[in-house]
């Protein structure tokens, strides 16, 4: 690649050099000079809507917008003469006089922000709290950097009623200043399309299309509107009035296997809202509803465990950390490894499954370790997991020349794979899309077929049959066709027919597969071992031809039907599928309503307030680092297992710290060691077992007919996140 | 059915300007011309077959004044409140109007469809204040009274009309 030519410009009086193709604010703002802007973000295009960024260029008459300005060779650019001083002053004054400005121009604001929080004896005010942005307001930064103190010009208030009505953030337009930074990151980051302009003059705002409430007109609630906002005027309802946070973390979400990088704000040692991270090179700050918004809910819901309760024939007690873990081992100690089943989440770390799965298998001595996919999946487990370990890094999408989406809606979830689909169509790419209702890719789809998933075989067939050398056992060159699968088809009954479709696509026609799926460490599961009859680490690819293991169909394998002394369900709750048992441990951060009455409960830790590590859907491993303090007395899930362990036979799995579990699973597993590099996993294979099905088979368990919903850790998102709920009818209904 | 045949108009206005997003502000002008105003079905029809979001067809549609998302009557009329026709006495004028088609409180079109009654800011026909158009014609020097004898010639000729087309029938 040639190096671009720098250019050379003056900008007050200083020679720098710059990049062509930028504009003079991006030159400066490279070299720190300081030029006030309001609606310019990157990496949003440019607009010039507010007027604050005017400089002098000579040879350039009046004015111009310096973020709409490109830089040219030997221009000669001023920033801060007193001429465009007092204009900004005036541009920002006439900006001012359609904004509330009791926040800017208050004869207290100083004095208030000091003497807050002083203990009197009497009630005070302390500080006025008119807009939930204050102290994080843009407009206010630059009112003091461009030194205006009062304003001449009266206050104009709109009188538009504040909007509510949808669901997780509040609009209040009267705030609003224009700048259409949400527009665009609508339209152009999000290709969403939900905001415009509307009406004109003083009555201009922003809306959708129709007034309709943002629900209805196709809002996918990611946030990023909110977040551009340089106001108050979008506001998320749960955190609006907790003011400015103390902190950010950098982790990674938990509610799919995509793993999108989340900053967690930190105000008061809770988890108060979460920003996207637009530099991330896994989601491109494109977060969904879920991760955007779902997460301060459920981490502060009142439906936490904050200490270990015993079942007792009064109800239950809060018991001690030493109580509960005695009363555990005791049960399981020297226990009939038959008699246990063990139940762990795909939603828990890498961490968490190497403990757990070493506990069942080294302590208890069990390979029956359960999870809600052999559940799911039923007789297509196997096929299930082999098409999701086969996935192709979602970057495929940007160089296919043909995609295909199968049973796939993005408008809730999985939205960095939604939106990478909807700019490669935008950008000529042939897309066709299947679903049983319609999807939101339908609209840029050059193909849209809406049939029932027994048909869907028959239309796969001729996909294929249509596809360029298609010979019998011809060598086929490399292609770029991409097939995406998601929730429609996974969880259809009839699953089987199109999985077999999509792996023939697959081995026999050169498709790349990605599968969204809702099992967020799918992949740390099988990597640790945490399922039966594949062990730690033998499924992860060290790069040699080896074949993977073959496993008996888990389900029958599991034989559900059988009595059990004591389940111990791991951040996990498939109450429905359990077997009966003489003993239930439920082991969760949130409590749960069931027929079944746990007789022990433990409270396990969340993410935000643990650290550990996932493996994303492209095999990535990803950190999940501490944010907070865990809730009440609950403690991660590693540690409450390493500590039962301890009480059945000391020194068998004792772990002390997340790090020293780490060194282990390097250890164990090789190719983990590796951090960087995106992991390769073998292929499973179906044992077929001379014996025939042993055990009683379970009869069409009810999780398979219930709709599919979102759920972290067993517990249904629309329960304890109140938007959710919204999402999730709309989502049935459509 | 009715609707189907709404949307075969449309789909050829949309085709005749060759599915061309850019060529949106044409397109609502006919389809206006059209129906008289422009059906919230319509917009996002339009939307759909042009590609882009129906929320941006919905901000150009109300940004220009000339376009309406509410159906208007037959007869448009529009006075002139410039600066001119204000001085010459327009307001009373449109009072009048409003009173006789029993408008006003926000209510701009009567109940039979038959008028819609509206303020612009100038016609640029300042010469001939106050002004006063209907649909494409132009009064000048409108008094109170030559304003309401306009109106009733036109109901006059619309019941004529009405009466004509049910003996035909
Ligand atoms: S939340 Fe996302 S999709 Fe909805 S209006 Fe804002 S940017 Fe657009
Ligand atoms: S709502 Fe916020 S982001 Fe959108 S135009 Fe108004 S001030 Fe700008
Ligand atoms: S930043 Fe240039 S006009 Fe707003």
């Amino acid at each position: 690649m040639t190096k671009e030519k720098k250019l050379s410009i003056t900008i007050d009086n200083r020679k720098v050099a710059v990049k062509p193709n930028i504009t003079i604010l991006q030159a400066a703002r490279e070299h720190n000079i300081y030029i006030p802007s309001l609606c310019t973000l990157e990496p949003l295009p440019s607009y010039g809507a507010c007027r604050l960024c005017i400089v002098e260029v000579d040879g350039l008459r009046g004015f111009p917008t310096s973020c709409t300005t490109p830089v040219d060779d030997g221009m000669v650019v001023r920033t801060d003469t007193a001429e465009i001083r007092t204009l900004r002053q005036e541009v920002l004054k006439l900006l001012l006089s359609e904004h509330p400005a009791s926040c800017l121009f208050c004869t207290e604001h100083d004095e208030c922000k000091d003497y807050q929080g002083t203990i009197r004896k009497v009630g005070v005010t302390t500080g006025c709290r008119y807009c939930p942005n204050d102290s994080l307001c843009e407009l206010q930064t630059i009112t003091e950097k461009i030194g205006l103190t009062e304003t001449s010009y009266p206050v104009y208030y709109r009188g538009f009623p504040v909007e509510k009505s949808d669901p997780f953030y509040d609009r209040d337009y009267n705030l609003c200043i224009l700048c259409g930074r949400c527009v665009r990151v609508c339209n152009d980051i999000r290709m969403n399309g939900t905001l415009s302009f509307k009406e004109r003059g003083k009555q201009t705002t922003i809306g959708a299309a129709l007034d309709r409430t943002h629900l209805d007109a196709g809002c996918e609630f990611c946030g990023a509107c909110v977040s551009v906002c340089p106001t108050g005027a979008l506001s998320t309802k749960v955190s609006k009035w907790y003011g400015k946070p103390d902190g950010e973390t950098k982790t990674t979400c938990v509610y799919c296997p995509v793993g999108c990088e989340l900053l967690l704000q930190i105000k008061n040692n809770e988890t108060i809202d979460v920003f996207p991270n637009y530099d991330s090179t896994i989601d491109q700050g494109l977060l969904c509803v879920k991760g955007r918004f779902a997460i301060p809910e459920y981490v502060a819901s009142p439906e936490r465990l904050a200490t270990p309760q015993r079942m007792t024939p009064l109800g239950y007690e809060d018991i001690s950390w030493d109580d509960a873990i005695d009363e555990a081992a005791e049960k399981l100690s020297g226990i009939n490894p038959e008699d246990v089943l063990i139940v762990v989440s795909p939603q828990l770390t890498n961490e968490d499954l190497f403990v757990a799965e070493r506990f069942a298998r080294e302590l208890i001595g069990t390979d029956q370790i359960m999870s809600v996919l052999i559940t799911d999946m039923r007789e297509e487990t196997v096929s299930f997991l082999n098409l999701a370990s086969a996935s192709s890094p979602f970057n495929v999408i940007d160089t296919a020349d043909t995609i295909l989406t199968i049973g796939f809606d993005s408008t809730y979830g999985f939205t960095p794979i939604g939106i990478k689909i909807k700019k490669a169509a935008k950008a000529g790419v042939n897309l066709t899309t299947l679903s049983v209702h319609e999807s939101n890719l339908d609209i840029v789809s050059g193909e849209t077929f809406q049939m029932n998933v027994t048909k869907w075989p028959a239309l796969l067939d001729s996909i294929m049959g249509k596809m360029p050398g298609n010979g019998k056992g011809t060598k086929l060159k490399p292609l770029n066709k991409v097939v995406v699968i998601g929730a429609e088809v996974i969880f259809s009954p009839k699953r089987g027919a199109v999985f077999e479709k999509i792996v023939e696509m697959k081995d026999r026609f050169g498709w790349k597969v990605i599968v969204a799926h809702p099992y967020t460490n799918l992949m740390g599961l099988l990597a640790m071992g945490a399922f039966p009859g594949i062990k730690r680490g033998e499924i992860v690819s060290d790069g040699t031809k080896s074949t993977g293991p073959a496993v008996e169909d888990p389900l029958s394998a599991m034989d559900l039907a059988r009595h059990r002394k004591v389940v111990y369900l791991i951040g996990e709750v498939p109450f429905e599928n359990l077997p009966e048992c003489d003993f239930l441990i439920y082991q969760n951060a949130l409590s749960v309503k069931s027929t079944r009455k746990p007789d022990l409960v433990l409270p396990s830790s969340l993410f935000t307030e643990l650290s550990g590590t996932i493996i994303s859907a492209e095999g990535r491993i990803l950190p999940i680092r501490k944010a907070t303090d865990p809730y009440g007395k609950s403690m991660p899930d590693w540690q409450i297992i390493s500590k039962i362990s301890e009480k059945i036979k000391s020194g068998a799995l004792k772990y002390s710290s997340i790090s020293a579990i780490q060194t282990d699973i390097k250890k164990q597993v090789k190719s983990l060691s590796d951090v960087k590099k995106r992991l390769e996993f073998r292929k499973i294979s179906a044992k077929t077992s001379g014996k025939g099905r042993t055990g009683k088979r379970l009869s069409d368990p009810k999780s398979s007919r219930k709709p599919w919903e979102e759920k972290y850790r067993g517990i249904a998102l629309k329960d304890v996140v109140s938007g959710m709920l919204v999402i999730e009818e709309r989502r049935r209904h459509e | 059915m009715e609707t189907m045949r709404k949307f075969e108009r449309v789909c050829e206005i949309v085709d005749r300007n060759g599915r061309n997003p850019s060529r949106l502000i044409p397109i609502l002008q006919a389809v206006q011309a059209e129906y008289r105003y422009l059906p919230e079905e319509i917009l996002t029809f339009v939307a759909t077959s042009l590609g882009i979001p129906p929320a941006r067809v919905f901000g150009v549609a109300t940004f220009y004044s000339l376009f309406t998302l509410k159906p208007k009557g037959k007869y448009l009329i529009r006075i002139c409140n410039g600066t001119a026709c204000h001085v010459k006495g327009s307001m009373g004028l449109y009072k009048t109007l409003s009173d006789k088609l029993n408008l006003g409180d926000g209510r701009e079109t009567s109940d039979d469809m038959l008028f819609t009654l509206e303020t612009v800011n100038c016609l640029g026909a300042c010469g001939l204040a106050p002004a006063m158009v209907i649909n494409e014609e132009v009064f000048g020097q409108v008094t109170s009274q030559r304003a309401a004898a306009i109106i009733d010639e036109i109901i006059t000729r619309e019941a004529q009309y009405e009466s004509d087309s049910s003996r035909i029938e």
